[in-house]
Protein backbone atom coordinates (compact mmCIF):
# COMPACT_ATOMS: atom_id res chain seq x y z
CA UNK A 1 0.00 0.00 0.00
CA UNK A 2 2.84 2.62 1.08
CA UNK A 3 6.41 2.06 -0.25
CA UNK A 4 8.86 4.70 1.27
CA UNK A 5 12.37 4.44 -0.36
CA UNK A 6 15.18 6.91 1.05
CA UNK A 7 12.88 9.44 1.69
CA UNK A 8 14.41 13.37 2.61
CA UNK A 9 12.63 16.29 3.25
CA UNK A 10 13.96 19.26 4.30
CA UNK A 11 12.23 22.78 5.50
CA UNK A 12 15.30 25.64 5.28
CA UNK A 13 17.90 24.31 7.40
CA UNK A 14 15.44 21.62 9.46
CA UNK A 15 15.74 18.12 8.89
CA UNK A 16 12.52 16.62 9.06
CA UNK A 17 12.99 13.30 7.51
CA UNK A 18 16.18 11.59 6.11
CA UNK A 19 16.14 8.94 3.68
CA UNK A 20 13.33 7.22 5.46
CA UNK A 21 12.39 3.62 3.86
CA UNK A 22 9.63 1.15 4.66
CA UNK A 23 6.40 -1.01 3.21
CA UNK A 24 2.99 -1.22 4.87
CA UNK A 25 0.84 -3.78 3.20
CA UNK A 26 -2.21 -3.45 1.66
CA UNK A 27 -4.60 -4.44 5.11
CA UNK A 28 -2.14 -3.52 8.00
CA UNK A 29 -2.92 -1.06 10.91
CA UNK A 30 0.60 0.55 11.80
CA UNK A 31 1.27 2.83 14.50
CA UNK A 32 4.08 5.74 13.67
CA UNK A 33 5.37 6.84 16.96
CA UNK A 34 8.07 9.19 18.06
CA UNK A 35 8.52 12.31 19.87
CA UNK A 36 7.53 15.81 18.85
CA UNK A 37 9.15 16.78 15.62
CA UNK A 38 10.20 13.48 14.45
CA UNK A 39 8.58 13.68 11.76
CA UNK A 40 5.28 12.04 11.75
CA UNK A 41 3.24 14.23 10.30
CA UNK A 42 5.64 15.49 7.48
CA UNK A 43 5.17 11.53 6.52
CA UNK A 44 1.37 11.90 6.53
CA UNK A 45 1.83 15.08 4.64
CA UNK A 46 3.85 13.37 2.14
CA UNK A 47 1.42 10.75 2.03
CA UNK A 48 -1.54 13.55 1.10
CA UNK A 49 0.80 15.39 -0.72
CA UNK A 50 0.01 18.23 0.70
CA UNK A 51 4.13 18.51 0.40
CA UNK A 52 6.26 16.51 -1.96
CA UNK A 53 9.85 14.81 -1.21
CA UNK A 54 13.06 16.15 -1.57
CA UNK A 55 14.81 12.50 -2.46
CA UNK A 56 13.31 9.67 -2.69
CA UNK A 57 10.16 7.30 -4.07
CA UNK A 58 7.24 7.17 -2.41
CA UNK A 59 4.63 4.64 -3.90
CA UNK A 60 1.01 4.51 -3.08
CA UNK A 61 -0.78 1.48 -4.43
CA UNK A 62 2.25 1.15 -6.58
CA UNK A 63 1.89 4.75 -7.83
CA UNK A 64 4.60 7.45 -7.80
CA UNK A 65 3.22 10.25 -6.11
CA UNK A 66 5.27 12.86 -7.21
CA UNK A 67 4.06 12.17 -10.48
CA UNK A 68 0.37 12.80 -10.03
CA UNK A 69 -0.20 15.75 -11.58
CA UNK A 70 -2.60 18.71 -9.47
CA UNK A 71 -5.18 17.76 -12.16
CA UNK A 72 -5.60 14.01 -10.62
CA UNK A 73 -4.64 15.18 -7.18
CA UNK A 74 -8.40 15.27 -6.12
CA UNK A 75 -9.07 11.91 -7.45
CA UNK A 76 -6.01 10.15 -5.87
CA UNK A 77 -6.71 12.22 -2.18
CA UNK A 78 -10.23 10.74 -2.95
CA UNK A 79 -8.19 7.03 -2.00
CA UNK A 80 -7.05 8.05 1.22
CA UNK A 81 -9.05 9.20 4.39
CA UNK A 82 -7.93 11.42 6.76
CA UNK A 83 -8.29 12.02 10.70
CA UNK A 84 -6.76 14.78 12.78
CA UNK A 85 -5.81 15.59 16.22
CA UNK A 86 -7.67 18.85 15.64
CA UNK A 87 -10.74 17.29 13.95
CA UNK A 88 -10.64 20.19 11.12
CA UNK A 89 -15.04 20.27 10.86
CA UNK A 90 -16.59 22.89 9.60
CA UNK A 91 -18.26 24.71 11.74
CA UNK A 92 -20.93 25.88 10.32
CA UNK A 93 -22.20 22.65 8.36
CA UNK A 94 -24.46 19.70 10.61
CA UNK A 95 -22.68 15.99 11.29
CA UNK A 96 -24.25 14.62 8.38
CA UNK A 97 -22.89 17.39 6.35
CA UNK A 98 -19.58 17.67 7.36
CA UNK A 99 -19.53 13.62 6.58
CA UNK A 100 -21.06 14.11 3.65
CA UNK A 101 -18.23 16.21 1.92
CA UNK A 102 -15.88 13.88 0.87
CA UNK A 103 -19.18 12.40 -1.15
CA UNK A 104 -19.85 15.72 -2.17
CA UNK A 105 -17.19 16.81 -4.28
CA UNK A 106 -18.03 13.98 -6.09
CA UNK A 107 -21.22 14.65 -7.50
CA UNK A 108 -22.36 11.72 -6.10
CA UNK A 109 -26.59 11.85 -6.06
CA UNK A 110 -28.08 12.21 -2.97
CA UNK A 111 -29.46 9.36 -2.31
CA UNK A 112 -26.26 7.30 -2.29
CA UNK A 113 -24.86 9.99 -0.08
CA UNK A 114 -27.88 9.93 2.34
CA UNK A 115 -27.26 6.00 2.79
CA UNK A 116 -23.46 5.84 2.01
CA UNK A 117 -23.62 8.75 5.44
CA UNK A 118 -26.04 6.84 7.67
CA UNK A 119 -23.47 3.51 7.43
CA UNK A 120 -20.33 5.84 8.41
CA UNK A 121 -22.72 7.36 11.23
CA UNK A 122 -23.82 3.32 12.35
CA UNK A 123 -20.28 2.95 12.64
CA UNK A 124 -19.17 5.36 15.20
CA UNK A 125 -22.28 5.52 16.71
CA UNK A 126 -23.62 9.37 15.98
CA UNK A 127 -26.49 8.47 14.04
CA UNK A 128 -28.72 10.23 16.97
CA UNK A 129 -26.13 13.38 16.19
CA UNK A 130 -26.95 13.42 12.83
CA UNK A 131 -29.05 17.02 12.70
CA UNK A 132 -26.52 18.56 15.54
CA UNK A 133 -23.60 20.90 14.62
CA UNK A 134 -19.94 20.32 15.71
CA UNK A 135 -20.26 23.26 18.85
CA UNK A 136 -22.96 20.84 20.42
CA UNK A 137 -20.72 18.05 20.05
CA UNK A 138 -18.23 16.54 23.41
CA UNK A 139 -14.39 16.03 21.90
CA UNK A 140 -14.85 12.44 21.51
CA UNK A 141 -18.19 12.84 18.78
CA UNK A 142 -16.13 15.56 17.10
CA UNK A 143 -13.55 12.74 16.64
CA UNK A 144 -16.04 10.24 15.74
CA UNK A 145 -17.61 12.69 13.23
CA UNK A 146 -14.17 13.53 11.73
CA UNK A 147 -13.63 9.31 11.39
CA UNK A 148 -16.91 9.14 9.81
CA UNK A 149 -16.00 11.43 7.26
CA UNK A 150 -12.84 9.86 6.29
CA UNK A 151 -14.36 6.57 5.95
CA UNK A 152 -17.61 7.55 4.32
CA UNK A 153 -16.13 7.16 0.84
CA UNK A 154 -14.52 4.00 1.96
CA UNK A 155 -10.32 4.79 1.23
CA UNK A 156 -8.24 1.97 1.02
CA UNK A 157 -5.95 3.97 3.06
CA UNK A 158 -6.74 5.94 6.41
CA UNK A 159 -4.45 8.13 8.11
CA UNK A 160 -4.70 9.36 11.30
CA UNK A 161 -2.39 12.09 12.69
CA UNK A 162 -3.00 11.75 16.56
CA UNK A 163 -6.54 11.23 16.76
CA UNK A 164 -6.51 10.72 20.37
CA UNK A 165 -4.24 13.64 20.90
CA UNK A 166 -6.87 15.98 22.22
CA UNK A 167 -9.06 13.04 24.05
CA UNK A 168 -9.22 11.74 27.66
CA UNK A 169 -8.25 8.47 27.87
CA UNK A 170 -11.23 7.02 28.23
CA UNK A 171 -12.76 8.47 25.08
CA UNK A 172 -9.19 7.23 23.53
CA UNK A 173 -10.02 3.49 23.99
CA UNK A 174 -13.53 4.44 22.01
CA UNK A 175 -11.74 6.18 19.46
CA UNK A 176 -9.40 3.64 18.93
CA UNK A 177 -12.00 0.53 19.13
CA UNK A 178 -13.78 2.27 16.39
CA UNK A 179 -10.49 2.16 14.56
CA UNK A 180 -9.88 -1.43 15.10
CA UNK A 181 -13.30 -2.21 14.28
CA UNK A 182 -13.05 -0.47 10.79
CA UNK A 183 -10.10 -1.96 10.05
CA UNK A 184 -11.52 -5.30 10.44
CA UNK A 185 -15.35 -4.87 8.68
CA UNK A 186 -13.85 -2.34 6.06
CA UNK A 187 -9.89 -3.83 5.53
CA UNK A 188 -9.14 -0.74 5.22
CA UNK A 189 -4.96 -0.09 5.62
CA UNK A 190 -4.75 2.70 8.54
CA UNK A 191 -1.27 4.27 9.32
CA UNK A 192 -1.71 6.09 12.59
CA UNK A 193 0.58 8.44 14.90
CA UNK A 194 0.03 8.79 17.86
CA UNK A 195 1.94 9.81 21.64
CA UNK A 196 -0.87 7.58 23.24
CA UNK A 197 1.65 4.86 25.30
CA UNK A 198 -1.07 2.89 26.34
CA UNK A 199 -3.17 2.14 23.13
CA UNK A 200 0.14 1.70 20.78
CA UNK A 201 1.49 -1.12 23.83
CA UNK A 202 -2.02 -2.61 24.76
CA UNK A 203 -3.20 -2.70 20.58
CA UNK A 204 -0.02 -5.77 19.50
CA UNK A 205 0.15 -4.08 16.09
CA UNK A 206 3.47 -2.77 14.42
CA UNK A 207 4.88 0.00 15.51
CA UNK A 208 7.57 2.35 13.32
CA UNK A 209 9.37 4.73 15.41
CA UNK A 210 10.64 7.95 14.10
CA UNK A 211 13.28 9.93 16.06
CA UNK A 212 14.88 13.47 14.39
CA UNK A 213 13.31 12.46 11.07
CA UNK A 214 15.22 8.76 11.35
CA UNK A 215 13.72 4.94 11.30
CA UNK A 216 15.24 4.17 14.57
CA UNK A 217 12.25 0.86 14.57
CA UNK A 218 10.20 -1.14 13.26
CA UNK A 219 8.90 -3.66 15.28
CA UNK A 220 6.01 -6.00 13.78
CA UNK A 221 4.38 -6.57 17.61
CA UNK A 222 5.84 -3.17 19.11
CA UNK A 223 5.76 -0.96 22.17
CA UNK A 224 6.36 2.71 22.45
CA UNK A 225 9.54 3.42 23.37
CA UNK B 1 -24.02 23.00 -9.43
CA UNK B 2 -27.54 23.91 -7.46
CA UNK B 3 -25.82 23.30 -4.07
CA UNK B 4 -22.86 25.76 -5.13
CA UNK B 5 -25.63 28.09 -6.06
CA UNK B 6 -27.67 27.60 -2.57
CA UNK B 7 -23.69 27.77 -0.95
CA UNK B 8 -23.24 31.61 -2.71
CA UNK B 9 -26.52 32.40 -1.52
CA UNK B 10 -26.13 31.66 2.14
CA UNK B 11 -22.64 32.90 1.60
CA UNK B 12 -24.40 36.39 0.56
CA UNK B 13 -26.80 36.46 3.54
CA UNK B 14 -24.17 35.42 6.05
CA UNK B 15 -22.42 38.63 4.88
CA UNK B 16 -24.87 41.52 4.83
CA UNK B 17 -21.93 44.53 4.96
CA UNK B 18 -19.77 43.01 2.81
CA UNK B 19 -22.82 42.24 -0.24
CA UNK B 20 -24.38 46.06 0.12
CA UNK B 21 -20.87 47.19 -0.26
CA UNK B 22 -20.36 44.84 -3.09
CA UNK B 23 -23.50 45.58 -4.98
CA UNK B 24 -23.55 49.27 -4.48
CA UNK B 25 -20.15 49.89 -5.91
CA UNK B 26 -21.51 47.53 -8.61
CA UNK B 27 -24.45 49.31 -9.15
CA UNK B 28 -22.29 52.99 -9.24
CA UNK B 29 -20.05 51.67 -12.26
CA UNK B 30 -23.45 50.08 -14.21
CA UNK B 31 -25.48 53.13 -13.60
CA UNK B 32 -22.55 55.11 -14.99
CA UNK B 33 -22.68 52.72 -18.12
CA UNK B 34 -25.84 53.12 -19.11
CA UNK B 35 -25.92 56.56 -18.62
CA UNK B 36 -22.97 56.67 -20.90
CA UNK B 37 -24.72 54.33 -23.20
CA UNK B 38 -28.07 55.88 -23.40
CA UNK B 39 -26.18 59.31 -23.98
CA UNK B 40 -23.77 57.83 -26.96
CA UNK B 41 -26.64 55.93 -28.21
CA UNK B 42 -29.36 59.00 -28.52
CA UNK B 43 -26.55 60.83 -30.12
CA UNK B 44 -26.06 58.48 -32.48
CA UNK B 45 -30.07 58.31 -32.96
CA UNK B 46 -29.88 62.32 -33.55
CA UNK B 47 -27.18 62.12 -35.45
CA UNK B 48 -28.58 59.30 -37.70
CA UNK B 49 -31.72 61.99 -38.12
CA UNK B 50 -29.92 64.76 -39.47
CA UNK B 51 -27.92 62.19 -41.80
CA UNK B 52 -31.16 61.45 -43.41
CA UNK B 53 -32.72 64.64 -43.52
CA UNK B 54 -30.76 66.42 -46.25
CA UNK B 55 -31.90 70.04 -45.13
CA UNK B 56 -31.22 73.54 -46.23
CA UNK B 57 -32.99 76.49 -44.29
CA UNK B 58 -32.32 80.12 -45.67
CA UNK B 59 -33.78 82.99 -43.15
CA UNK B 60 -34.56 85.65 -44.70
CA UNK B 61 -33.17 88.83 -42.70
CA UNK B 62 -35.67 89.76 -40.28
CA UNK B 63 -37.34 92.95 -41.60
CA UNK B 64 -38.11 91.14 -45.31
CA UNK B 65 -41.38 90.20 -45.69
CA UNK B 66 -41.03 88.17 -48.95
CA UNK B 67 -43.32 88.99 -51.38
CA UNK B 68 -44.98 85.22 -53.56
CA UNK B 69 -43.39 86.23 -56.38
CA UNK B 70 -39.47 86.76 -54.78
CA UNK B 71 -40.56 83.30 -53.42
CA UNK B 72 -41.78 81.91 -56.49
CA UNK B 73 -38.34 83.06 -58.44
CA UNK B 74 -35.96 81.41 -55.83
CA UNK B 75 -38.13 78.21 -56.25
CA UNK B 76 -37.75 78.19 -59.85
CA UNK B 77 -34.06 78.89 -59.84
CA UNK B 78 -33.03 76.45 -57.17
CA UNK B 79 -35.74 73.76 -59.33
CA UNK B 80 -33.56 74.54 -62.13
CA UNK B 81 -30.51 73.49 -60.28
CA UNK B 82 -31.44 69.53 -60.21
CA UNK B 83 -30.17 69.17 -56.92
CA UNK B 84 -33.09 69.87 -55.30
CA UNK B 85 -35.58 67.23 -54.37
CA UNK B 86 -38.45 69.93 -52.45
CA UNK B 87 -38.58 73.63 -51.38
CA UNK B 88 -40.93 75.04 -48.77
CA UNK B 89 -41.82 78.37 -47.59
CA UNK B 90 -42.01 79.37 -43.92
CA UNK B 91 -43.53 82.55 -43.54
CA UNK B 92 -42.97 84.66 -40.56
CA UNK B 93 -46.73 83.15 -39.50
CA UNK B 94 -45.26 80.31 -39.80
CA UNK B 95 -42.37 80.35 -38.27
CA UNK B 96 -44.34 81.68 -35.11
CA UNK B 97 -46.72 78.98 -35.14
CA UNK B 98 -43.69 76.43 -34.88
CA UNK B 99 -42.30 78.20 -32.03
CA UNK B 100 -45.53 78.17 -30.62
CA UNK B 101 -46.09 74.86 -30.76
CA UNK B 102 -42.31 74.07 -29.62
CA UNK B 103 -42.89 76.22 -26.32
CA UNK B 104 -46.98 75.36 -25.62
CA UNK B 105 -45.99 74.38 -22.28
CA UNK B 106 -44.05 78.23 -21.62
CA UNK B 107 -46.96 80.92 -21.60
CA UNK B 108 -44.39 83.90 -20.93
CA UNK B 109 -42.08 82.91 -24.11
CA UNK B 110 -45.43 82.57 -25.90
CA UNK B 111 -46.75 86.22 -24.99
CA UNK B 112 -43.17 87.96 -25.28
CA UNK B 113 -42.59 86.70 -29.01
CA UNK B 114 -44.60 88.06 -32.02
CA UNK B 115 -44.54 87.15 -36.18
CA UNK B 116 -42.44 90.62 -36.76
CA UNK B 117 -39.75 89.33 -34.41
CA UNK B 118 -39.20 85.80 -36.60
CA UNK B 119 -37.45 85.53 -39.89
CA UNK B 120 -39.33 83.89 -42.59
CA UNK B 121 -37.13 81.07 -44.48
CA UNK B 122 -37.48 78.58 -47.04
CA UNK B 123 -36.80 75.00 -45.90
CA UNK B 124 -34.77 72.99 -49.30
CA UNK B 125 -34.44 69.47 -49.59
CA UNK B 126 -31.39 67.89 -51.15
CA UNK B 127 -31.83 64.63 -53.50
CA UNK B 128 -28.27 63.67 -52.86
CA UNK B 129 -26.51 65.12 -49.40
CA UNK B 130 -23.79 65.81 -50.87
CA UNK B 131 -25.37 68.69 -52.58
CA UNK B 132 -26.12 70.32 -49.57
CA UNK B 133 -22.92 72.66 -49.35
CA UNK B 134 -23.50 73.77 -52.85
CA UNK B 135 -27.04 74.38 -52.42
CA UNK B 136 -26.35 76.33 -49.23
CA UNK B 137 -23.95 78.66 -51.04
CA UNK B 138 -26.04 79.70 -53.55
CA UNK B 139 -28.79 80.28 -50.89
CA UNK B 140 -25.77 82.86 -49.60
CA UNK B 141 -25.75 84.48 -52.55
CA UNK B 142 -29.01 85.55 -52.73
CA UNK B 143 -30.08 89.47 -51.94
CA UNK B 144 -32.23 89.91 -48.67
CA UNK B 145 -31.23 86.11 -47.49
CA UNK B 146 -29.31 86.66 -43.59
CA UNK B 147 -28.32 83.07 -42.81
CA UNK B 148 -28.18 79.68 -44.20
CA UNK B 149 -28.00 76.56 -41.88
CA UNK B 150 -27.56 73.02 -43.12
CA UNK B 151 -27.34 69.40 -42.01
CA UNK B 152 -23.87 69.15 -42.43
CA UNK B 153 -23.17 71.37 -40.07
CA UNK B 154 -25.66 70.12 -37.45
CA UNK B 155 -23.49 66.51 -38.38
CA UNK B 156 -20.29 67.38 -38.20
CA UNK B 157 -20.71 69.09 -34.49
CA UNK B 158 -22.84 65.84 -33.52
CA UNK B 159 -20.32 63.74 -34.64
CA UNK B 160 -17.64 65.52 -32.64
CA UNK B 161 -20.35 65.50 -29.57
CA UNK B 162 -20.87 61.59 -30.21
CA UNK B 163 -17.36 60.79 -30.61
CA UNK B 164 -16.59 63.02 -27.05
CA UNK B 165 -18.81 60.77 -25.47
CA UNK B 166 -18.16 57.48 -26.45
CA UNK B 167 -14.29 58.57 -25.19
CA UNK B 168 -14.93 60.30 -22.27
CA UNK B 169 -17.51 56.97 -21.37
CA UNK B 170 -15.35 54.84 -22.26
CA UNK B 171 -12.46 56.22 -20.10
CA UNK B 172 -14.74 57.01 -17.11
CA UNK B 173 -16.17 53.52 -17.39
CA UNK B 174 -13.37 51.85 -17.95
CA UNK B 175 -11.58 53.18 -14.62
CA UNK B 176 -15.08 52.39 -13.03
CA UNK B 177 -14.77 48.79 -14.02
CA UNK B 178 -11.59 48.85 -12.77
CA UNK B 179 -12.19 50.09 -9.68
CA UNK B 180 -15.13 47.73 -9.09
CA UNK B 181 -13.66 44.93 -10.06
CA UNK B 182 -10.80 45.40 -7.47
CA UNK B 183 -13.11 46.08 -4.92
CA UNK B 184 -15.29 42.54 -5.70
CA UNK B 185 -11.51 41.00 -5.78
CA UNK B 186 -11.12 42.59 -1.88
CA UNK B 187 -14.31 41.52 -0.78
CA UNK B 188 -14.50 38.09 -2.20
CA UNK B 189 -10.95 37.98 -1.49
CA UNK B 190 -11.80 38.49 2.69
CA UNK B 191 -14.36 36.17 2.25
CA UNK B 192 -11.30 33.50 0.48
CA UNK B 193 -9.39 33.58 3.29
CA UNK B 194 -12.12 33.74 6.17
CA UNK B 195 -12.73 30.17 4.50
CA UNK B 196 -9.13 29.05 4.67
CA UNK B 197 -9.84 26.47 6.48
CA UNK B 198 -12.56 24.94 4.77
CA UNK B 199 -10.88 25.49 1.41
CA UNK B 200 -8.45 23.28 3.02
CA UNK B 201 -10.23 20.61 4.03
CA UNK B 202 -12.04 20.41 0.82
CA UNK B 203 -8.66 19.94 -0.85
CA UNK B 204 -7.72 17.12 1.38
CA UNK B 205 -11.12 15.08 0.65
CA UNK B 206 -10.34 15.52 -2.94
CA UNK B 207 -12.61 18.62 -3.78
CA UNK B 208 -11.43 19.58 -7.72
CA UNK B 209 -10.61 23.45 -8.26
CA UNK B 210 -13.67 23.85 -10.32
CA UNK B 211 -15.53 22.58 -7.37
CA UNK B 212 -14.00 25.13 -4.69
CA UNK B 213 -14.15 27.67 -6.86
CA UNK B 214 -17.72 27.71 -7.96
CA UNK B 215 -19.27 28.99 -5.23
CA UNK B 216 -17.22 31.82 -4.57
CA UNK B 217 -17.67 32.46 -8.97
CA UNK B 218 -21.16 32.00 -8.41
CA UNK B 219 -20.98 34.75 -5.65
CA UNK B 220 -19.33 37.66 -7.19
CA UNK B 221 -21.51 37.20 -10.37
CA UNK B 222 -25.06 37.38 -8.12
CA UNK B 223 -23.26 40.96 -7.40
CA UNK B 224 -23.01 41.75 -11.13
CA UNK B 225 -26.89 40.77 -11.53
CA UNK B 226 -28.14 42.49 -8.72
CA UNK B 227 -25.74 46.02 -9.00
CA UNK B 228 -26.97 45.44 -13.06
CA UNK B 229 -30.58 45.14 -12.61
CA UNK B 230 -30.52 48.00 -9.97
CA UNK B 231 -28.11 49.67 -12.19
CA UNK B 232 -31.14 49.49 -15.25
CA UNK B 233 -33.72 50.83 -12.60
CA UNK B 234 -32.42 53.73 -11.72
CA UNK B 235 -31.38 54.62 -15.20
CA UNK B 236 -35.03 53.54 -16.37
CA UNK B 237 -36.05 55.67 -13.93
CA UNK B 238 -34.01 59.02 -14.65
CA UNK B 239 -35.07 58.71 -17.99
CA UNK B 240 -38.27 58.37 -17.06
CA UNK B 241 -38.43 61.42 -14.96
CA UNK B 242 -36.60 63.64 -17.56
CA UNK B 243 -38.45 62.85 -20.11
CA UNK B 244 -40.70 65.91 -20.54
CA UNK B 245 -37.47 68.11 -20.35
CA UNK B 246 -35.59 66.11 -22.95
CA UNK B 247 -38.55 66.07 -25.64
CA UNK B 248 -38.77 70.05 -25.17
CA UNK B 249 -34.75 69.92 -25.56
CA UNK B 250 -34.49 67.80 -28.45
CA UNK B 251 -37.30 69.84 -30.68
CA UNK B 252 -39.18 67.29 -32.11
CA UNK B 253 -36.49 64.95 -32.76
CA UNK B 254 -37.92 62.10 -32.51
CA UNK B 255 -35.99 59.36 -30.24
CA UNK B 256 -37.72 59.35 -27.45
CA UNK B 257 -39.07 57.32 -25.42
CA UNK B 258 -36.50 54.60 -26.46
CA UNK B 259 -38.01 51.66 -28.29
CA UNK B 260 -38.65 48.57 -24.97
CA UNK B 261 -36.37 46.16 -26.74
CA UNK B 262 -33.97 48.65 -26.96
CA UNK B 263 -33.86 49.08 -22.86
CA UNK B 264 -34.69 45.30 -22.66
CA UNK B 265 -31.05 44.90 -24.39
CA UNK B 266 -29.45 47.33 -22.36
CA UNK B 267 -30.64 45.55 -19.19
CA UNK B 268 -29.28 42.31 -20.73
CA UNK B 269 -25.99 43.99 -21.35
CA UNK B 270 -25.39 45.46 -17.93
CA UNK B 271 -26.29 42.31 -16.91
CA UNK B 272 -23.38 40.43 -18.74
CA UNK B 273 -20.98 43.49 -18.47
CA UNK B 274 -22.27 43.08 -14.19
CA UNK B 275 -21.79 38.83 -14.11
CA UNK B 276 -18.38 39.27 -16.24
CA UNK B 277 -17.06 41.97 -13.66
CA UNK B 278 -18.27 39.92 -10.30
CA UNK B 279 -17.28 36.34 -12.06
CA UNK B 280 -14.08 37.27 -12.84
CA UNK B 281 -12.98 38.75 -9.73
CA UNK B 282 -14.25 35.83 -7.78
CA UNK B 283 -12.00 33.87 -9.92
CA UNK B 284 -9.26 35.30 -9.20
CA UNK B 285 -9.90 36.03 -5.71
CA UNK B 286 -10.01 32.58 -5.08
CA UNK B 287 -7.19 31.16 -7.80
CA UNK B 288 -4.95 33.57 -5.72
CA UNK B 289 -5.75 31.86 -3.17
CA UNK B 290 -5.09 28.21 -4.32
CA UNK B 291 -1.79 29.30 -6.28
CA UNK B 292 -0.44 30.10 -2.34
Amino acid sequence: MITAQNITKRFGNVQALTELSFVVNPGEFVFLTGPSGSGKTTLIKLVMKEIVTDKGELLISGQDIKKITNKKLPEYRRQIGVVFQDFKLLQDRSVFENVSLPLEVRNIKLLDIQAAVKKALELVGLTARASLFPAQLSGGELQRVAIARAIVGRPKLLLADEPTGNLDPKTSQSIMKILKQIHEELQTTIVMATHNVDIVNHSGLRVITLVDGKLVKDNPKGKYE
Amino acid sequence: MSSHFSTAISRIRRSPYQTLAAISIMTMTLFLASVFFLVAAGSQAILRYFETRPQVNAFFKQEIVPTDNQVELLRAQLESTNMVDSVRFVSKEDALQIYKDLNKSDPLLLEAVTANMLPASIEVSAKNPNDLKKIAEFLKQQTGIDDVRFAEEVVSSLAVWTKSVRIVGIALVGAHVLITFSIILLIIGIKVANRRDEISILQLVGATRGYIQAPFVIEGILYGVGGGILAWGIAYLVLAYSMPFLVTFLAGIPILPPPILFMFKVLLGEILLGAIIGGFGGLLAVRRFLKS
